[in-house]
């Protein structure tokens, strides 16, 4: 009984040494992580704004894959807009954010986060990418299948179908989820 | 001192933890598709490493044979938190290009292999010079790994991008030819099989002689 006593103090020391070491770092770390992630979303925003005017973030909560809408805005008006999405990967949670006009088709997208494999579903984030998606979700239909690709794309998204199915669906959404706004207003 | 150095070389070549041992083959295949990928986990296996062996050694005559594996665990456990918040907060490009697999060196058998079987026993000097070889060991090892399947499986090579390099040096003729199923998980597999039947070779070789 004194035995198990003594195994479980040099646990439970060993734990609240690490204890303490973890708080420290997360208390040095966290706030430099923090600004680095609104860095970034900040400049994700600005390139796909197609260089419209950044209005306002709005929640969303009553979607599968829209998570916030912003408005684009042109002369006073709306020409299209940002949304953030989330969808799961290989990894697990992936969020992006893309822009769309008001009709619904998809101007540029960019990975936020994500934990898909390194050399596979990590192509995600290389430029050019979201290419494939361009144009599409209004008259073009998204591509959500590696059989509407063309040869060479598909070729690219080989080994990372769950990745590129996971994008593509919630790229979907979002245009669905645009024209159900009512287009331009 | 001879026998201090011994500590150090045996990780390297004798004792490689990639092709002798066969620790860590979990990093070794997943991280392995890009040079920049091997280098980073190399750098994170080489911290964990080497702080698990040096605590783990000077807490040896604390800590019971009967509570080993829950303690050095959280030893483990907790150090390798710490290089993922200081990755992401200060090196987020390597940070981000190890992606899943940092947490991973949580349970890479290299650590807890070299907790149990040598820092657990020996002096802490001792415990750095094993880490120290061990991790250069892990590193050859993955790199050559690495470079073989990027080389022949996507026909480039993946640095660290600096200043106006982007970080991809593109092979002539290799990427416009390159054998898919290196890049893939199967050509993995393969090539570590390759490679490490050419060790094995080499080294019963040396024996005959």
């Amino acid at each position: 009984m004194r035995k198990n006593i003594k195994y479980a103090m040099i646990l439970l020391t060993i734990c609240a040494v690490s204890a303490f070491a973890l708080a420290l770092t997360n208390s040095i770390t966290s706030p430099v992580i923090a600004q680095m992630d609104a860095d970034n979303r900040l400049k994700a925003l600005e390139a796909v704004s197609a260089g419209y005017d950044i209005g306002e973030q709005k929640e969303v909560t009553d979607q599968a894959f829209v998570t916030y809408v912003i408005d684009l805005k042109k002369d006073a008006g709306i020409a299209g807009y940002i949304l953030g999405l989330k969808t799961a990967g290989y990894g697990g949670e992936m969020t992006l954010v893309a822009s769309y006009t008001a009709q619904g088709e998809m101007l540029f997208a960019q990975l936020l986060t994500h934990n898909e494999t390194p050399g596979l579903g990590k192509k995600a984030e290389d430029d050019g990418y979201m290419d494939k998606f361009k144009g599409t979700g209004d008259s073009k239909p998204v591509p959500t299948n590696k059989t509407m690709l063309s040869a060479g794309d598909a070729q690219a998204v080989s080994g990372s179908s769950v990745t590129f199915t996971a994008i593509a669906k919630a790229i979907n959404g979002g245009s669905e989820y645009v024209k159900s706004l009512g287009g331009v207003k | 001192m001879k026998a201090n150095l011994k500590e150090f070389t045996k990780g390297i070549f004798k004792e490689n933890p990639v092709f002798v041992i066969v620790l860590g083959l979990c990093p070794t295949l997943g991280v392995s598709s890009q040079v920049s990928n091997a280098i980073g986990m190399s750098a994170g296996v080489l911290f964990v490493l080497l702080f698990s062996n040096i605590f783990i050694s000077a807490l040896r005559k604390v800590i019971p044979a009967s509570i080993h594996i829950p303690a050095y665990i959280v030893i483990i456990a907790s150090l390798v938190t710490i290089i993922e918040m200081v990755m992401h907060a200060f090196v987020p490009a390597v940070y981000s290009a190890l992606g899943v697999y940092l947490p991973l060196i949580v349970v890479n058998c290299i650590i807890l292999g070299r907790a149990e079987a040598f820092a657990s026993r020996n002096t802490v000097l001792d415990s750095i010079l094993d880490a120290l070889g061990m991790s250069i060991g892990f590193a050859l090892g993955i790199t050559l790994i690495a470079l073989i399947r990027e080389l022949f499986g996507s026909g480039t090579i993946t640095l660290f991008p600096v200043g106006t390099f982007s970080g991809v040096i593109n092979i002539p003729w290799f990427i416009n030819n390159p054998i898919r199923v290196l890049a893939l998980a199967p050509g993995a597999l393969l090539l570590m099989g390759f490679l490490k039947a050419f060790f094995d070779w080499n080294t019963l070789r040396k024996k005959d002689r």
